[in-house]
């Protein structure tokens, strides 16, 4: 147990840039988390890809320099069950087939661990959108991202899959402004439920109230809690309180109240329906939320501030990014 | 003291395995324990686990580097590792206490003493054949021994599974104990649980274990007996140990066979699989199903892929 301390607390190095994995050739990491690197590679006609190496840095090893990741021998069933969860992500995916959702294009065994090769796309995650680009996110903005995101999470479902991790840093935004859904990290198969000892994994701010207690009741209600949050966060440009903090005392200021005149009501009533921590509140189905955010609705009549309200403006927007 | 030693469990067709195996050698005393846990909800693997632990602890303590009285020590631990289950049931407010048998024993100076509480057995084979085996506490073994029934009978009563003693029950375990038993050079222990016993016969393994590489014979009795099992295998548990010439010269002994000659008199050595911690039999994938689930993968991908 002591040993495995400080390895948990190491990050593991990337492959080199230039290292060939199998048909692809590692140009830079991407991304680096807890279970898995992503990287930036080549396949052998030149298109550019992105993969995704399994290696939960807890478990395994990968010391500079080294290829294969060092996994010490009694961390071998729980790294042979997280390569379990990598799989079903493939699976998920394999299935998918949308411009809204990623694509998995290719899965393979190196090194002692799993890879998935998935298509590379220009842009960046709305978590670094939003941040970036406050001026951007007008009303028009959030009802067209997300009701094509939508588009893909109905796909998403209608396979009998749960996203249960959707965020703003999940969501993809091409060039374009369309949005991709990413990270099927945390997708499982509602119906076949054999695997108990999955230890849960949500996004504090996004996941629903029933990630945290009562997983029983996950459905697609769920997914539409952490699609509401999402659309919160991109107003506020920070997470929402948590669902599991909102239950023992709710502070989360309503969309409604919160932005009143800014954005239409019919929007920030949406957003609020989604974040009902009462999962029989919210809308029931992806059809049903996209249907309110293509509703027609008359232009919100802009409050001018006067100069005080603008500083208090500001103040919320200092403490609420802070 | 010369011995080779194997030990393996595998959950057959059930989900879940409630069979606990542990072995642990000084040098001069061999300790043998196999537990099959009883009761729903997991918990009678709990059982087993604390019946094996109790044992094992116990040995590691006294055997020092000899158990002073190894009968008494039989004894004294499986009635322990039975409070320490009770003890288990009252700290959760489990309503059914979960229950476990045992059958453990000790093999001291080449002379083998054993106990029992249930139906896992076991038994002593001299030249491929069986010697003695322990007698259940079933109330099948009962009705057998009154003549109400055969053993054709007995193999296929609906109660066959039903035991009158074991560790962690509400009533004290009824604990029998052997003779102590002087083995001969050759002579094979096999410690199994009912899994195995159920579907083949003790004559049966006392062939398949004649064979010099246990390492070898064990798994294959046990494959033997997955497939005898059918659809609903229940778990299956042996541990084995032979009990070697000690005239055997050095040059010419087997490289698998323990000699403890060499240790020194404070060292213990365990086999012991950790609660939890090696929970193989759930979450092990194998290598084929490593590559099966990749093969899967990429099939999906090419069926979808425009």
């Amino acid at each position: 147990m002591i040993a495995s301390i400080p390895m948990a607390q190491q990050a593991n190095y990337a492959l080199p840039a230039g290292y060939q994995l199998d048909e692809y050739r590692i140009e830079h990491q991407l991304s680096l988390g807890g279970f898995s690197i992503v990287y930036l590679a080549t396949d052998n006609k030149g298109e550019t890809v992105a993969i995704k190496e399994y290696l939960p840095n807890s478990l395994a090893l990968r010391a500079e320099g080294e290829i294969k990741p060092l996994i010490s021998e009694e961390h071998i069933p729980a790294f042979r069950y997280g390569m379990k969860c990598f799989f079903e992500e493939g699976r998920a995916l394999a299935r998918l087939s949308h411009p809204n959702v990623i694509r998995v294009l290719n899965f393979f065994r190196a090194n002692d661990t799993v890879y998935m090769v998935m298509e590379y796309e220009h842009g960046r995650t709305l978590q670094e959108f939003i941040q970036k680009n406050r001026a951007v996110v007008t009303e028009n903005f959030i009802r067209n991202v997300f009701t094509k995101l939508l588009n893909g999470l109905r796909e998403v479902h209608s396979h009998k899959l749960l996203h249960l991790d959707l965020k703003p840093s999940n969501i993809y935004m091409r060039n374009d402004y369309t949005p991709v859904l990413i990270d099927f990290g945390a997708a499982r198969q509602t119906l076949a439920c054999d695997t108990p000892m999955l230890k849960p994994m949500y996004t504090p701010g996004f996941a629903s109230p029933e990630h945290y207690h009562q997983r029983e009741f996950l459905g697609p209600w769920s997914d539409i809690y952490s699609v509401g949050a999402s659309m919160y966060a991109s107003l506020a440009a920070s997470a929402p309180q948590a669902a599991d903090s909102r239950m023992e005392k709710d502070k989360l200021i309503p969309a409604m109240v919160r932005w009143e005149g800014q954005y239409s009501d019919q929007l920030l009533e949406t957003i609020d329906w989604c974040l009902c921590l009462n999962h029989l509140y919210r809308p029931q189905s992806v059809f049903a939320l996209q249907k309110a955010l293509t509703e027609k609705v008359n232009k919100p009549k802009l409050i001018k501030k006067n100069w005080l309200g603008h500083m208090v403006g500001k103040f919320k927007g200092k403490t609420g990014t802070s | 003291m010369k011995f080779t030693i194997y030990q393996e469990s595998r959950p057959g067709k059930r989900a879940n395995n409630e069979d606990r195996l542990a072995h642990s050698y000084s040098r001069e005393a061999l300790l043998m324990v196999v537990a099959d846990g009883m009761g729903g909800h997991y918990y009678g693997e709990i059982a087993a686990q604390i019946a094996v632990q109790v044992l094992v602890e116990s040995f590691q303590r006294e055997a020092t580097p000899a158990i002073r009285d190894p009968f008494l020590f039989l004894q004294k631990s499986m009635t322990n590792a039975h409070r320490a289950i009770i003890d288990f049931t009252d700290d959760h407010n489990l309503k059914d206490s979960p229950r476990t048998t045992c059958v453990a024993c000790i093999v001291q100076d080449s002379i083998a003493y054993w106990a029992h509480a249930g139906d896992s057995r076991l038994y002593l084979m001299r030249d491929g054949k069986v010697l003695t085996h322990t007698r259940d506490h079933s109330r099948v073994q009962l009705l057998k021994d009154q003549g109400v029934i055969n053993a054709a009978q007995a193999a296929v009563h609906p109660d066959r599974n039903k035991v009158y003693s074991c560790l962690g029950g509400r009533q004290t375990p009824e604990i029998e104990f052997s003779r102590k038993t002087p083995l001969e050079a050759g002579d094979v222990l096999a410690l199994c649980t009912d899994g195995l016993w159920g579907v083949l016969s003790g004559e049966m393994m006392a062939v398949a274990l004649k064979s010099e590489n246990l390492m070898q014979a064990v798994p294959m009795l046990l494959g033997q007996a997955d497939i005898r099992g059918g659809p609903n295998a229940d778990n299956l548990s042996i541990l084995v140990v032979r009990w070697e010439d000690s005239y055997i010269e050095e040059g010419a002994t087997p490289t698998s066979v323990i000699s403890t000659q060499t240790m020194s008199r404070d060292t213990i050595t365990t086999r012991l699989d950790e609660f939890g911690r090696n929970p193989n039999y759930k979450t092990e994938l194998s290598d084929e199903e490593i590559e099966r689930a990749i093969e899967e993968i990429r099939s999906t991908i090419q069926k979808y892929s425009k």
